[in-house]
């Protein structure tokens, strides 16, 4: 080890120790308060209602789609129908480069390709509710997949 | 250990011992076609005419003494004219090429889910299309066509199952793989439409696993195929597969176990199923089986358990819904052997995705998917609108 690296790490440890010293050790690294359980339980609900309502508007249910102002298919067909379990989706390649579109595509890119193409339904705003519940369900469903943006 | 493994191990144990494999004698080749154009000319037997619509995954099997063919048509999904009209179409152009073959084929097996939500107005659809067909024509239900009257309009219209035949050296046997689900609606007090929908939704878990050949039936084929040599050929059709593939979406039938118990022996066993909507075959025991195309839609690849045997076809392109879909016909040569083809609508070169990058199972890496939550909460049913 050279003087001058010695020298670099010797001014870390320095610095490190005023830091801790300043401010203690509890709060030198911590950038909010620690969440309570009940914080957590309540996060969790909110994602799993968006997981549940895009769960019925990805199996074609009427009502969930009347109540968020969607119309997502105009043949019968639900996007659960080519997309069991949600497979095939592939939330963890996007973005990507996305052939029928000829473009680089965000997935709710390809979720209103879906919907205006295959299903002749009236595609989404992209920050609609109905958008962002379809996205939460397809990723929950995905969730543990590695991520692999591109992947063909 | 993830227990679908463990299922698919046992299935191996049980049943594929050593020695033990269909016979040999009955062999199996695979063949790509390319297509060549889309001329309507009508069909004949012979590689020099499978131009006329694109074919894909030939299997060669040899069974029977005479030559002689057949017709495989399934899963049209049929929604009323009004709500429809694409699956519809399709089923009318499935019908008319299976009408167009010539020589004509000696029959017609329809395999199940001719409607979408068993509603009488698609059964009655569906039976006018196939009146079309002039050729004999033999019937087994899917579950979509069962479970808004629970077969009643189906008996009517198709007759009852299971029912058998020989024709030309073959025993053709045809099984109800789907109305023996167990009894989730009486004690949640279901609409005949809510049950319906339970069992319309693939990837549900309150219809659970349905899909069954049940015992009545097992004693049935046992006595029915006591007659017949063990050497001699026999045909399955079911709408499920006769094996475990996939139980998620019933991609399997429960009892598989003892339908292999009663199969013990027969040496040329080839079952023809449905329900998938996708390529498939496989060797289970000494029994073949393959799975036929949809109509209506493909099915993707389940996320495991795709039989190592199958040779995958491509990755559907989702904007065409003339892809990845179609009939099948099964023609037997004078020199002894079936060719099961799948006549599909789009493809026109290069069907099997050889590469993972196109093929319909490489697509499957990577893709831990999780069951639903909001199908396991009552008042919830099913896909329907």
């Amino acid at each position: 080890m050279t003087i001058a690296r010695v020298a670099l790490a010797v001014v870390l440890v320095l610095a490190v120790a005023v830091l801790v010293a300043t401010t203690g050790l509890d709060r030198a690294f911590a950038h909010k308060e620690k969440h309570t359980p009940e914080q957590l339980k309540a996060f969790e609900d909110i994602l799993i209602e968006q997981v549940k309502l895009g769960d019925l508007l990805f199996h074609g249910d009427g009502a969930t789609e009347k109540k968020m102002g969607a119309q997502l298919s105009k043949t019968g067909m639900a996007c659960a129908m080519c997309h069991p379990f949600s497979s095939d989706t592939h939330p963890h390649e996007f973005p990507k480069f996305q052939e029928q579109m000829n473009k680089f595509a965000t997935l709710r890119d390809m979720i209103n390709w879906c919907i205006e193409k295959p299903n002749e339904g009236i595609k989404l705003a992209e920050d609609s509710d109905a958008m962002k519940a379809l996205e939460a369900y397809i990723i929950w469903s995905n969730r543990g997949a590695k991520l692999d943006p591109g992947r063909h | 250990m993830d227990p679908l493994l463990n299922e698919r191990r046992e299935m191996a144990r049980t049943l594929n011992g050593p020695e033990v494999t269909p016979d040999r004698s009955m062999t199996v080749t695979r063949r790509t076609f390319i297509h060549k154009s889309l001329i309507t000319a009508g069909i004949t037997a012979g590689a020099t005419t499978y131009g006329w619509l694109p074919l894909i995954n030939t299997i060669d099997l040899a069974f029977g003494q005479t030559a002689f063919k057949f017709a495989w048509l399934s899963d049209t999904h049929l929604y009323p004219k009004d709500v429809n009209t694409r699956f519809v179409e399709k089923a009318v152009r499935a019908v008319k090429e299976i009408q167009a073959m010539n020589p004509p084929a000696d029959f017609l097996i329809f395999g199940g889910d001719l409607a979408q939500l068993g509603d009488p107005v698609e059964l009655d659809l569906g039976a006018d299309i196939l009146k079309e067909v002039k050729i004999r024509k033999v019937f087994i239900p899917g579950e979509h066509d069962w479970y808004f009257d629970m077969g009643a309009k189906w008996e009517r219209l198709f007759g009852k199952q299971p029912w058998t035949f020989d024709h030309k050296g073959v025993r053709f046997v045809g099984l109800d793989t789907v109305s023996r689900g167990p009894d989730y609606w009486t004690a949640k007090k279901m609409t005949p439409k809510e049950r319906m929908g339970h069992m319309a939704t693939l990837d549900g878990s309150v219809a659970g696993a349905w899909a069954g050949v049940g015992r009545d039936q097992m004693q049935w084929l046992q006595t029915t195929l006591g007659s017949w040599p063990k050497d001699r050929p026999v045909v399955i059709f079911t709408h499920n597969p006769l094996y475990e593939y996939y139980p998620p979406w019933n991609f399997w039938v429960r009892d598989w176990r003892e339908v292999h118990e009663v199969l013990k022996g027969y040496t040329k066993v080839t079952n023809i199923h449905g329900h998938t909507h996708q390529v498939l075959y496989n060797e289970i025991g000494t029994m073949r089986s393959i799975g036929m195309l949809a109509t209506s839609w493909p099915w993707p690849y389940a996320p495991e358990g795709v039989p190592a045997l199958t040779k995958c076809h491509l990755r559907v392109d989702p904007g065409d819904h003339y892809d990845g879909v179609g009939w099948s016909q099964l023609t037997q040569s004078a020199a002894g052997r079936i060719e099961a083809e799948y006549m599909m609508w789009r493809k026109k070169e290069h069907i099997i995705g050889e590469a993972a990058v196109d093929s319909g199972c490489g697509d499957n890496v990577n893709q831990p998917l999780s069951p639903r939550l909001v199908d396991r909460e009552w008042t919830y049913s099913g896909g329907h609108k």
